[in-house]
């Protein structure tokens, strides 16, 4: 009896082990394990994981390229704008069409930013303050007319935000007037390169998409173009990095933690791909209450921080230190610009300073970090050693990415200090210092250290509607010497992408704007 | 016994009623501002505002919980405040996957609970039965997380004979979706290919989660047995010539186990939650991994139905061990008469 029970276990383990030779016979198709976004729908999000969808089952007007980040026309051939800077006309290409084979018009077009800013979800916020959707027209078969209310630089710059959609897809599955936002968070209506399954499509849990062989730009630059992506996230970092190495998936997030490169570089099969981005690492400081509203006291406090230790220590060098609110690799920067050293001394001086000038710095400052993100709290924790070292005592506060923001609302919610990071949702100073420090967008939480200037807010205004780009890079150097002097907050550093990516994978291609996930560039090696 | 299985199934009912209320007045008191999640970067206070007040968070909490109140009484569970889909339509997606797992893990832990502390009590302070209490005090004290890394490293790196992560190979896709739970749609699909596959993935999250549910059976089988071996009838049955592994099994065993049964009931509730750090280490696309995206986003909606379903089948299970124990003992629905 005994015997025969050990032999049925012996039978059925050694089938469950040898199961997978069977699987690993045929070639596997590339596997993603990047992040997915809550929702498909590109009008009702706008996250780095959007940026995915954005890129591969949609087009938009223009788009951004390679690293630095150029901007090229795309489902438009070009654009005219107005002499007064209110009227911008753009030509659409012909002959590109959706996935269900229709052509894309210029009234498809409209229909889209007239969708965008009806729902007036997070990729609408670029746009709001000086569009609105009855000031988007198709006045010619080929001609999208946008009438804005006040001049706006970054306009272009913001377009490859909007993906364009198909009305005819969308108007049969409208639900108490939704234009379809509930049926296209888990379906396609683009005309993207790839095309998704919604068949086997699971929230955040797996995506397959499929090659669109009519995709408007041609495979002529791509011999062997993939022709099926399979996105699995894995949520985890350490089965992320197992993951990859064992073959399971061909590309991590870009957010490799630096201990685990050498690893992934060790092994045979993977590789990591470096590509310095437009990211900036900043600890944000509420200006508005003491004693954050003392210069000295924020002096002292960016004096404190160890950039190197940080940076090239706990980082390991995979970043670059940034002397600024913008990324050191975009324009408008002054190129003799300083960052802040690490200086105890200096530190001290300005605090005794403060202390002098009647500032309290004997309360224990709070500073909150978004627990599930290691490098907020690993900064946090070598901040709040030295800064015991000047006498200022730091409490780390664990928080979550909605905790804060939700917080930032008002000066009297907005914590002390908190850590993050400023992406590239488009390519444009306006992107960080813009909206990080013109008073009017107080009430953001990009411009939650509620920091006031007179002439930095009249500088940027003027930056913002200026159309004389040389002028334009004028007015943001002078600010941003403005803004760092003043030192409203502690930039840190400007990110290194660090993407594990399997051998296999050819034709990777980087851009800060969607960081390099853009399949229709790459092929698979077998 | 129809009676009794009604009585059980109305005390649960406030007990769910009291569950909605609670969960709703936490995810709304606590921080964080769906609406400007929601309005994304660079929305302004007055986009934010707008948004509040589309989606009626700016309305009074006690309002708003009494809507929330009407919608799930009338089955509504609501959209999520990101994909703007039904959050039922989401939690059947990924709830099978969770019971799925939870239901093997349990099995497991109670087939192989049972047997060692049977054998541990028959065993009385013999090596075997210290031997089980090792396994057992290893089995509560290891970090399931921890264990479900060394796991993954040594069968899945080292050894490369079991799967990292998921529920099935990506060569595979998904199997028509008839019951949602791999091992019997996989079969009825006729594809043991597939099913091998899914039940490769299942071992070694199955066996993590099991581990602490293993070891509470294995001690409550062990003292209950102890304390059954003790009793006069089995003296008796000594005397009247029983042999030792009948009388262990069949009579020993059968008065033993009402106490474990609780246990399992309960422990069902524990391996659901439990399962929220294994479902993240082993991508297992289920509940818990859905609860944790909803927080992380704060999506409460999403949270709240979460909440609910696990209160639910929670009630559910306790429901049935109810009336298991009532069927191994009958005088236990006698006395609650």
């Amino acid at each position: 009896m005994i015997n025969r029970l050990l032999r049925a276990s012996a039978i059925a383990l050694s089938l469950v082990v040898a199961a997978p030779l069977a699987a690993s016979a045929q070639q596997r198709p590339l596997v993603w394990g990047d992040t997915l976004p809550a929702t498909l729908d590109p009008h009702a999000i706008f996250d780095v994981p959007s940026q995915f969808i954005l890129l591969n089952v949609y087009d938009g007007l223009y788009r951004y390229q390679s690293n630095p980040p150029q901007l090229e026309p795309w489902l438009a051939t070009s654009h005219t704008v107005s002499a007064d800077g209110l009227t911008w006309d753009f030509t659409l290409r012909s002959g590109a069409r959706f996935h269900d084979g229709s052509e894309i018009t210029a009234e498809d077009v409209a229909y889209s930013f007239r969708r965008l800013l009806t729902l007036r979800r997070a990729p609408a916020a670029a746009f709001t303050p000086v569009l609105t959707a009855e000031n988007v027209t198709a006045p010619a078969a080929h001609t999208v007319r946008f009438v804005l209310s006040t001049p706006y630089a970054p306009f272009l710059s913001a377009m490859p935000l909007v993906a364009i959609v198909n009305p005819r897809v969308l108007s049969q599955h409208v639900e108490n007037d939704d234009w379809g936002n509930a049926w296209l968070a888990a379906h396609d209506a683009g005309s993207g390169a790839y095309r998704l399954n919604p068949e086997t499509y699971q929230a955040r849990v797996a995506m397959d998409l499929e090659r669109f062989p009519e995709h408007f730009m041609g495979w002529a630059g791509n011999a062997h173009p993939i022709a099926s992506v399979r996105s699995r996230p894995v949520m985890e970092t350490s089965t992320r990095v197992l993951a990859l190495l064992r073959g399971d998936i061909d590309a991590t997030d870009s957010y490799l933690p630096p201990d685990q490169v050498e690893r992934v570089e060790r092994n045979p099969r993977t590789r990591v791909a470096r590509d310095e981005s437009m990211r900036v690492f900043v600890i944000r400081m509420n200006n508005s209450r003491a004693p954050f509203d003392n210069k000295d006291a924020r002096l002292c406090l960016a004096h404190a921080f160890n950039y190197e230790g940080f940076n090239n220590v706990i980082l390991r060098g995979f970043v670059l230190r940034n002397a600024g609110p913008n990324p050191n690799n975009l324009w408008g920067n002054p190129p003799d610009l300083a960052p802040y050293s690490f200086d105890l001394a200096k530190a001290k001086e300005h605090c005794d300073l403060a202390r002098a000038a009647g500032v309290d710095l004997s309360r224990p400052l709070e500073i909150h970090v978004q627990n599930e993100l290691e490098q907020t709290v690993q900064a946090a924790q070598m901040y709040q050693a030295d800064l015991r070292r000047v006498g200022i005592t730091l409490r780390i506060v664990p928080n979550t990415w909605p905790g804060i923001t939700g917080a930032t609302g008002s000066a009297a919610t907005t914590p002390d200090m908190w850590i993050h990071w400023v992406s590239t949702y488009f390519v444009d100073p306006e992107n960080w210092i813009g909206q990080m420090y013109d008073s009017q967008f107080q009430g953001t939480w990009k411009a939650s250290s509620w920091y006031t200037n007179p002439e930095v807010d009249r500088l940027l205004r003027a930056a913002r509607t200026s159309l004389d780009q040389a002028e334009r890079a004028r007015l943001y150097s002078e600010a941003t010497r403005i803004v760092v002097a003043d030192s409203p907050d502690i930039w840190v550093y400007n990110t290194v992408n660090l993407r594990g990516l399997s051998r296999r994978v050819q034709g990777y291609s980087f851009s800060p704007v969607g960081s390099g996930g853009e399949m229709r560039l790459m092929s698979l090696e077998n | 016994m129809l009676l009794y299985i009604l009585r059980r199934i109305a005390l649960a009912l406030p007990a769910l009623f009291g569950l909605v209320v609670l969960t709703f007045i936490l995810s709304r008191v606590v921080p964080g501002d769906p609406a400007a999640t929601l309005a994304g970067d660079a929305a302004t206070p007055a986009q934010i505002a707008d948004i509040r007040a589309r989606y009626g968070l700016d309305r009074p909490l006690l309002e708003q919980a009494l809507v929330h109140v009407r919608q799930v009484v009338s089955g509504d569970l609501g959209n999520s405040l990101f994909s703007g889909r039904p959050v039922s339509l989401e939690i059947m997606q990924r709830l099978p996957a969770t019971l799925e797992l939870t239901f093997v893990a349990l099995v497991f832990a109670t087939i192989l609970g049972v047997a060692l502390g049977l054998v541990a009590a028959l065993d009385h302070n013999g090596p075997i039965d210290h031997l089980v209490r090792i396994v057992s005090v290893g089995g509560l004290a290891i970090a399931s997380f921890w264990l479900a890394i060394m796991l993954q490293l040594q069968f899945s790196m080292e050894w490369n004979i079991l799967p990292l992560r998921g529920r099935i190979d990506v060569i595979y896709g998904m199997p028509h979706r008839v019951t949602g739970f791999l091992l019997i749609d996989t079969l009825l699909a006729g594809r043991p290919d597939m099913f091998l596959d899914a039940l490769r993935h299942m071992v070694l999250p199955a066996i993590t989660l099991a581990l602490p549910g293993l070891a509470t059976i294995a001690r409550f089988t062990r003292s209950g047995v102890l304390e059954a071996l003790q009793k006069d009838y089995v003296l008796y049955a000594r005397a009247a010539g029983y042999g030792r592994f009948r009388l262990a099994a069949i009579y020993v065993l059968r008065n033993a186990i009402t106490v474990t049964v609780t246990q399992i009931g309960l422990l069902f509730g524990a391996l659901i939650s439990g399962a929220v750090a294994i479902e993240a280490v082993f991508d297992w696309p289920g509940l818990g991994t859905y609860a944790v995206q909803a927080i992380l986003s704060a999506d409460y909606k999403a949270l709240l139905a979460v909440t609910l379903v696990v209160g639910v089948v929670y009630a559910v299970v306790n429901v049935l061990v109810d009336v298991a124990q009532a069927l191994i003992d009958p005088r236990v629905a006698q006395r609650a008469r």
